[in-house]
């Protein structure tokens, strides 16, 4: 390889300023890893959605959205009876579940957009008008929108219902193919907003601290990037798993 | 002549690093302890208060807390603390993170110099493949005999999983870990790679993963391959927990590292290093890191389903409430397939790299060499299901599976006619690293013409889960990337230490390993098209002189694999020196100082040329 070191050199003065690299050449490479990033998390989601639409497909003996199972009481609950009274346990009963709240799926999904929203004006507001102070309570209004988003997931995990069956012979509680596919993207929403929190709740103190300013503004622009694409699969995850869920 | 271990003695140490400077590996052990512990403690009262001590909640809670505690102790996550509350790194902060000053310490610290994560990932390839050679010994010491008792059954199942899966971590990163690591982004005329902290990172989560890998040997109870097909692995006892927590920790350290290869190259290449300059294995580390980062998501994805159906009770793979387990073997083979050729490509490129060097001439046909490795991936992706032949899964799409798995045929044909063209009528240095670049051709031959039959549907009826198809991946993963491997340590150790691999016992090395991989899985090949099933601890008497020889086989290359650490270990701090330019290589790694500077360039060079004009250079004296 032929390499010619000394035109390097002089063009620079004869000071080699490659340890100190610009801030837009550090920008625009971070922004690549964070486009890199959001891709992984693209196959991700696919492989998500994936399996939800699978598990629909294939319906396994008509259990999507069913289980054999006992109501009422858990089957620990028959089982004393019967040891201690001498009774017998029930057989165990076709039990159904509906779809999940689309309501609450949509209001996580509508409070991740809008702080989405938040976050894109704050920016584009910070490098327009270069006032921090205004990012600092956007940024603030974004992370507080993201932690209430946070609250209704983890209540609409809650919501998912379970069934008491025996699993693997043992006695336990369990979920259908369409409550376990929801969990899966829900509970992948929810960890997803946690991450958005933690860089929403970096970016108002370091705002705060001047750290981003008027002049600094691209790790804003960073976060934004990764934030709309967490608003944009949430409403593809929710699109997806609140029209195909149930089988006619 | 100082060793790139030495070579920052000389600087003194900066001010800088902060709450760095007091951790290390034994901090992040004690940091994993004692989060271990808490998690226990805390899910042992709030998630699963009955008398079982290691229910599959607290195991995975365990997991969990290991791994938090493991990257707050080795220091993984003050840079994450520190943005938060809205401090930056100095440049101390940053050159000490580098190692600066700080000698061999710096090899058990979060220590961000890409050199220091190339020589860290050599130990831990070194680590890895030691632990599933042990097992791989102990494997076939109890099939050296029908009924042998050497170890029970379930300990035998156990060792299966655990020897596979530690086997292909081991290769995952035994090429693309140390030399995409400490020669690429030299190659490339980079200062470091894109995102140093990001770097250390991908190795200490590679150590936390393989640290809960092993420890489902303690804890038990794998009654499954590595593939962990469903529904054995709903049932398998607590161990499981803790493998797909590796799994998932893992597949986070790969997708860190993919991130940060690809950025590295495409965003800090010096001026004039163009896309068609750029030496043929930072190719292969650039395609390898892209399709790692299209695989290793539906690893992560099936193994947090494994978990969540045995912590949550979910049923994704559990048929009687609607789940299936062809979901699970579809999704990790959307991973596996593509995961062979991540762990083949690097090999493969840093044999391209070496033909050229030791033969003085051209990569040939460099972009075939480009395409091939493209295709390779591209293809590789579609062939999924190859591997469900023999389940019933959609037999419908048997045909076209077959024909995309043949079509793989091409493009892998292409590595041979670059590999020979390179060669042919070449000025050829029979060095070490020449020796093992013959024995992965030979074997590949094998690994490869094995490969077409398999994918042949009839044919795959017969031979599928029998030893046949063991031997097949074992000349794909043994006789060819180990041999890959082994020939790029061989040619970039001069490079990290200064010092040659000991030409003499490498030689030994080569030869028992080389003949060791043909006894072993020759044989092995003939158990199979006898009908011998895999993973089974005991079998019938007409397989008996076939596993014998297979075992015996399987001694020699441990012994090989012995005598090549030997070479390693004498010839790091004894070698006999090498100087920075052994093979008289014209890439840029092998134009900086040995060892490389901390930042490898006091001044980043222009690049005019390819590196690969031998024959013009011939032509010219």
């Amino acid at each position: 390889m032929s390499i010619d070191t000394e035109s390097e050199h002089a063009a620079h003065g004869g000071h080699d300023d490659g340890h100190h690299e610009p801030p837009e050449v550090v920008d625009g490479r971070q922004k690549m890893g964070v486009w890199l990033f959001i891709g992984g998390d693209m196959i991700g989601l696919s492989a998500i959605l994936f399996t939800f639409l699978y598990l629909r497909g294939v319906n396994t003996d008509g259990h999507w959205m069913s289980m054999w199972g006992y109501t009422g009481h858990p089957y620990s609950y028959y089982y004393n009876i019967l040891d201690v009274k001498g009774g017998s346990i029930p057989n165990a009963t076709l039990i159904k579940v509906g779809p999940l709240s689309a309501g609450l799926n949509w209001f996580v999904t509508v409070l991740t957009v809008l702080s989405a929203g938040i976050i894109w004006m704050a920016e584009r507001g910070l490098r327009a008008t270069k006032n921090v102070k205004s990012y600092t309570t956007m940024a603030g209004i974004a992370t507080a929108v993201t932690i209430l988003s946070i609250v209704y997931g983890i209540i609409q995990l809650q919501h998912i219902p379970q069934i008491f069956t025996a699993h693997n012979d043992s006695l336990t509680m369990a979920y259908t193919a369409y409550d376990s596919a929801m969990m899966a993207v829900d509970g992948s929403v929810v960890i997803h907003l946690f991450i958005l929190a933690f860089l929403g709740l970096g970016l108002t103190i370091r705002s705060a601290r001047g750290v981003i300013n008027g002049t600094k503004w691209y790790q804003a622009r960073l976060v934004r990037l990764f934030w709309v694409w967490v608003a944009i699969s949430s409403v593809i995850a929710s699109l997806v798993t609140t029209t195909v869920n149930t089988i006619h | 002549m100082t060793t790139t271990l030495e070579h920052t003695k000389t600087a003194s140490i900066p001010q800088g690093g902060g709450l760095a400077r007091r951790q290390n590996f034994l901090t992040g052990l004690i940091g994993g302890a004692i989060f271990a512990w808490l998690f226990w403690f805390l899910a042992h009262h709030f998630l699963d208060a009955t008398s079982r001590t290691w229910s599959d909640e607290v195991a995975a809670s365990v997991t969990l807390g290991w791994i938090i505690g493991f990257w707050l102790g080795i220091g993984a996550l003050n840079a994450p603390g520190r943005w938060l509350i809205g401090k930056n790194n100095t440049r101390a902060d940053d050159l000490y993170l580098a190692g600066q000053g700080q000698g061999k310490s710096r090899y058990w610290k979060f220590t961000t110099d890409h050199k220091v994560v190339g020589v860290q990932y050599i130990i831990m390839t070194m680590v890895l493949l030691g632990s599933g050679g042990i097992l791989a010994m102990a494997i076939r010491t109890e099939l050296i005999v029908p009924g042998n008792h050497f170890v029970n059954q379930q300990v035998y199942n156990g060792f299966i999983a655990v020897h596979g899966m530690l086997m292909i971590l081991a290769l995952i990163v035994a090429v693309a870990g140390p030399w995409g690591n400490f020669v690429m982004p030299i190659m490339c005329g980079a200062r470091d790679m894109a995102f140093p902290r990001l770097n250390a990172l991908s190795l200490w989560t590679l150590v936390g993963a393989a640290a809960l890998l092993l420890t489902t040997l303690a804890v038990g109870s794998l009654t499954m391959g590595w593939v962990v097909l469903e529904p054995i692995a709903n049932q398998a006892g607590v161990g499981m927990d803790f493998f797909a927590m590796a799994i998932i920790v893992f597949t986070v350290s790969t997708t860190v590292a993919g991130v940060n290869t690809i950025c590295t190259v495409l965003t800090m290449r010096t001026k004039g290093m163009t896309l068609s300059r750029l030496p043929i294995f930072v190719w292969g580390a650039i395609i390898a890191a892209a399709l790692g980062l299209y695989a290793f998501p539906y690893f992560s994805l099936v193994e947090a389903m494994t978990l969540m159906d045995r912590t949550f009770s979910t049923s994704f793979f559990v048929a009687n409430a609607g789940g299936e387990g062809w979901l699970q073997a579809n999704l990790f083979w959307l991973m596996g397939h593509p995961e062979v050729y991540v762990i083949l490509l690097p090999a493969v490129a840093a044999l391209f790299e070496i033909a050229a060097v030791m033969s003085r001439k051209p990569v040939f046909s460099y972009r075939t060499a480009v395409a091939g490795m493209t295709g390779l991936a591209g293809l590789s992706i579609l062939v999924w299901a190859h591997h469900m032949f023999t389940t019933g899964w959609a037999p419908t799409l048997g045909g076209p599976f077959m024909l995309t798995t043949e079509l793989i045929s091409i493009p892998t044909g292409l590595f041979f006619l670059v590999l020979i063209g390179t060669l042919w009528r070449g000025n050829i240095w029979m060095k070490l690293p020449t020796v093992w670049m013959f024995g992965f051709i030979a074997n590949f031959i094998i690994a490869g013409v094995t490969g077409i039959y398999l994918s042949d549907i009839p044919l795959d009826d017969q031979l599928h889960g029998t030893m046949f198809v063991t031997a097949h991946f074992h000349y794909v993963f043994v006789g060819s990337v180990l041999f890959g491997a082994v020939a790029a340590l061989a040619f970039w150790f001069p490079k990290v230490t200064g010092r040659y691999l000991n030409e003499f016992l490498g030689r030994i090395s080569f030869w028992l390993v080389f003949i060791g991989v043909q006894v072993t899985f020759l044989a092995m090949f003939a158990s199979g098209l006898k009908g011998m099933p895999r993973r089974y601890s005991s079998y019938a008497l007409i397989f008996e002189h076939t596993n014998f020889i297979t075992t015996i086989g399987a001694y020699i290359i441990m012994a090989g694999m012995l005598v090549l650490l030997g070479a390693v270990i004498t010839s790091w701090n004894k070698g006999e020196p090498s100087g920075p330019n052994p093979w008289h290589a014209n890439s840029l790694e092998w134009l900086v100082p040995t060892p490389p500077p901390l930042e490898n360039f006091d001044v980043l060079p222009v690049i005019t040329e390819d590196p690969y004009n031998y024959g013009e250079e011939l032509v010219r004296s």
